[in-house]
């Protein structure tokens, strides 16, 4: 993982990919293998503990962990478990609040069961990252949203990798959410990742991706298609530029 | 979850004599084996009441072990009790540790009702293990059926039941991902510090009630769905038919414990 | 399943709030769903989408307007259990439906709860178990089952009843592709048999394939009619809070370089027929 990125590893159901989202934040050690954190090994239990906190998780379905009596106390509780009180606490419950465009004048104080399952799932990030993080790990974060919630997240995390450099790795079986967002991906599998770089890269491997039960979103198919008519298209997420290369086989035939 | 050994309201689906035992027969037996234990009156008839039960099992070919791993659950409550029985009966001292006294009869006292807990969570461990929910809820809506003629809401008490015993591993299951993601948070589980163990217990306390109600809330509406009676009176398809041979035994079985009150 | 009468769910003035709500969650709504017919229900959370699938078993009844089901009255409490031999339903989350220790009893549960004999018991699980496909999977326990198989299952349970109409609440929602796949597979061949399918969901590839969409915002009925027409227009699929389908996006794009397609079109095959032509 580079930092102020965002990876998409895509994996099925039953392919390991919540126990991979808590190695990589510490809750876990591996049987075998090792996890490397800027360059350096992670192998005592101080390390682990130097992991955890760097790394911050979200399970599926945040929403079901928030308990608090307001919004602003379950947000504090991260920090707080860390030590964090008075002045300094409130900063950060603050900064984390506005990352993911919560207003604590209008939310802060209401019970988090009253919030919209959106805003919930806000609330939960909102909770991670006052823990500071520097890396971000989602397991399925878009699921059950729907599309207008799904794009404010993807433009918040977006903002999230470039206004602070996190790095963020999202873990789904649901490639078509984070199509657009994604920097980089790879391919979870049978228990061993698959590295890819582009979304061109991942477009080739659309007979790989369905046989680990995934499925090219709809912008990945069309771009195949196209390229086995000959026509190569160098960004498969860029409507214009698909739309460009079917006119121009449509020109080509007219014969203009 | 494919893959992961979960059962429903601890029901443990093996093929033995007593899976095969008619619901009825085994609430019956568990109610009278539940009764006749604190009627007895010395330790020796305990003794030999858990040494029927250990037979039944034994000849039933009952796995012993996820017996054992209930009374694990709940060994805290069982040594909580023998601890006030050892301390604040009077009595003649046995010996003492600072302001802390444990006397004689306290002793006795509190291992005879430890043994009394323990046997009974072997009991309903049995019970509950060798029988589905949807069993257990007939079973008591056939037992309890005269009380309807006094407008009782039998079938409402045995549904509650039945959604209660399916919901067991559900909780542990929600339970174990809220403390997964509270972990995430920063919050210790492993704390020697018993003062922030507790506190740390209600941002899962808190999260596990909400989901635990809403999921009950989608299955009584799945229930409802598929039009569970209020009554609680459904046929079966493998209905539930009394062999002789199982009811003389099973009402041996009772003979015998409460003939043992008499003898001990 | 064949009836010489098509039976219809008729939706007149529908409106409902839930209580303490400010809002109503259903506002005046008019549909007509039929037998043999896969009908999906599409819209963003908050739209109704959800309560409106349980308005049309009885599970709720309207605050104001009517839900004739097979011709009867969801509104009598009498009738209920006559409207839920007719009308079977799966819900979201395959975890809490399931109520058996194997998925034989799972199965039996409905026709049981109908007080049927053994014997007719006996037939409706192994025929709910064939239509499904997972007749091989009668002595397994639900719980050990991916979860796309205890949707199964509980599609199975539902088919059990012997239904007219099946509504799926966002049954597919937490499977992944491949189940999603097999379910509306399946969805498909039921609707051949003359189930009447009533799905709802929030993605829109799954609706693509239905003979008619309704979509709901704001508990109103927004659009309704072949899903070619309702869905071909991004900018008003995603003003519904839907996800456009990219090829749309793109046909769009084709459209404004002076290259619209024929017709409207929701598949890559589609797309590119145009090229062909």
């Amino acid at each position: 993982m580079k930092s102020a990125e965002i990876l998409c590893i895509g994996g099925a159901n039953g392919s390991g990919k919540s126990t991979l989202a808590q190695i990589c934040a510490g809750l876990l050690t591996p049987s075998s293998g090792s996890v490397y954190y800027l360059d350096k090994k992670v192998e005592s239990r101080n390390n682990l503990l130097e992991l955890r906190k760097k790394v911050g998780l979200l399970f599926q379905s945040p929403e079901d962990q928030l308990f608090a009596d307001t919004v602003e106390k379950d947000i504090s509780f991260g920090p707080r478990n860390r030590g964090l009180r008075g002045a300094e606490l409130d900063a950060r419950v603050r900064t984390a609040a506005s990352l993911f465009d919560l207003s604590l004048e209008e939310l802060g104080g209401r019970s988090p069961f009253t919030l919209s399952v959106g805003e919930k799932r806000r609330v939960a990030l909102a909770g991670v990252l006052a823990l500071e993080p520097e890396v971000l790990v989602l397991d399925e974060p878009f699921i059950g949203m729907d599309f207008d919630a799904r794009q404010h997240m993807q433009s918040l995390l977006g903002r999230l990798r470039d206004d602070r450099g996190t790095s963020i790795v999202i873990i789904t079986h649901e490639l078509s959410s984070s199509w657009l967002l994604a920097d980089r991906y790879a391919l979870l599998a049978g228990g061993g990742v698959e590295r890819l770089q582009s979304r061109s890269e991942l477009v080739e491997k659309e007979r790989d991706l369905i046989a680990l039960g995934l499925r090219l979103p709809q912008w990945g198919v069309l771009a195949n298609s196209l390229k086995e008519m000959g026509i190569f298209v160098e960004d498969p997420a860029d409507p214009l530029a698909l739309a460009r290369a079917i006119c121009s086989i449509r020109e080509g035939s007219d014969g203009r | 979850m494919a893959g992961k050994d979960i059962t429903i309201g601890q029901y443990l689906a093996r093929e033995t004599a007593l899976h095969r035992l008619d619901p009825r027969l085994k609430v019956l037996a568990v109610i009278a084996g539940t009764v006749v234990i604190f009627l007895y009156d010395s330790g020796w008839g305990l003794l030999v009441f858990a040494g029927m039960l250990l037979l039944v099992l034994v000849l039933a070919r009952m796995p012993l072990w996820p017996l054992l791993k209930s009374i694990r659950t709940v060994w805290v409550i069982i040594l909580i009790t023998a601890l006030l029985q050892f301390f604040l009966t009077p009595g003649k001292i046995v010996f003492s540790w600072g302001f802390l006294t444990v006397t004689d009869t306290g002793l006795y006292n509190g291992l005879i009702l430890s043994s009394r807990v323990v046997i009974l969570v072997l009991l309903l461990a049995t019970l509950v293990m060798t029988t589905p929910p949807l069993a257990l809820a007939d079973a008591f809506s056939s037992l309890l059926s005269p009380l309807r003629r006094l407008k009782v809401p039998v079938g409402h008490v045995t549904t509650v039941m039945s959604i209660t015993l399916m919901f067991i591993p559900n909780i542990l299951e929600v339970g174990r991902k809220v403390m997964r993601a509270q972990m995430a948070r920063g919050a210790d589980f492993e704390s020697w510090n018993v003062f922030r163990r507790v506190r740390d217990i209600v941002p899962v306390l808190v999260p596990l009630f909400v989901k635990v109600f809403n999921n009950a809330e989608e299955l009584a509406l799945a229930m409802d769905a598929r039009a569970y009676p209020e009554s609680g009176v459904r046929t079966r398809l493998h209905p539930m038919r009394i062999g002789v041979l199982e009811t003389v035994l099973t009402f041996a079985f009772i003979g015998l414990a409460v003939g043992l009150i008499f003898v001990f | 399943m064949r009836n010489d009468r098509v039976e219809q769910i008729l939706v007149e003035g529908l409106s409902f709030s839930y209580p303490g709500a400010v809002r109503e969650a259903l506002s005046g709504i008019n549909l007509l769903f039929e037998q043999g017919e896969f009908c999906a229900i599409l819209g963003r959370n908050g739209s109704g989408k959800s309560t409106i699938a349980r308005c049309l078993n009885a599970l709720i009844a309207p605050s104001a307007g009517s839900v004739i089901a097979c011709g009867l009255d969801t509104r009598n409490r009498g009738d209920s259990l006559e409207i839920k031999k007719k009308i079977a339903m799966v819900f979201q989350d395959p975890d809490t439906q399931i109520v058996g220790t194997t998925v034989e009893e799972e199965v039996a549960f409905g026709p049981e709860n109908l007080g049927l004999s053994a014997g007719v018991i006996r037939e409706r699980v192994d025929r709910s178990l064939r239509l499904t496909g997972i007749s091989n999977f009668a002595g397994r326990q639900p719980m050990r089952l991916s979860e796309g198989q205890k949707q199964l299952v509980a599609i199975a349970g539902a088919l059990a009843m012997e239904p007219a109409f099946l509504v799926s609440d966002e049954s597919t929602s937490m499977l992944d592709t491949e189940a999603r796949q097999r379910i509306l597979e399946l969805f498909l061949s039921l609707k051949e048999q003359g189930v009447g399918i009533i799905h709802v969901t929030h993605f829109l590839e799954e609706a693509t394939i239905a003979d008619r969409v309704v979509v709901l915002d704001d508990g109103r009925v927004r659009e309704e009619g072949v899903p070619a027409d309702v869905l071909y227009d991004p900018e008003k699929v995603s003003d519904m809070g839907l996800d456009p389908l990219p090829v749309t996006v793109v046909a769009r794009e084709m459209s404004s370089m002076g290259h619209p397609p024929a017709g409207p079109v929701l598949t890559v095959e589609e797309l590119l027929s145009c090229i062909l032509a």
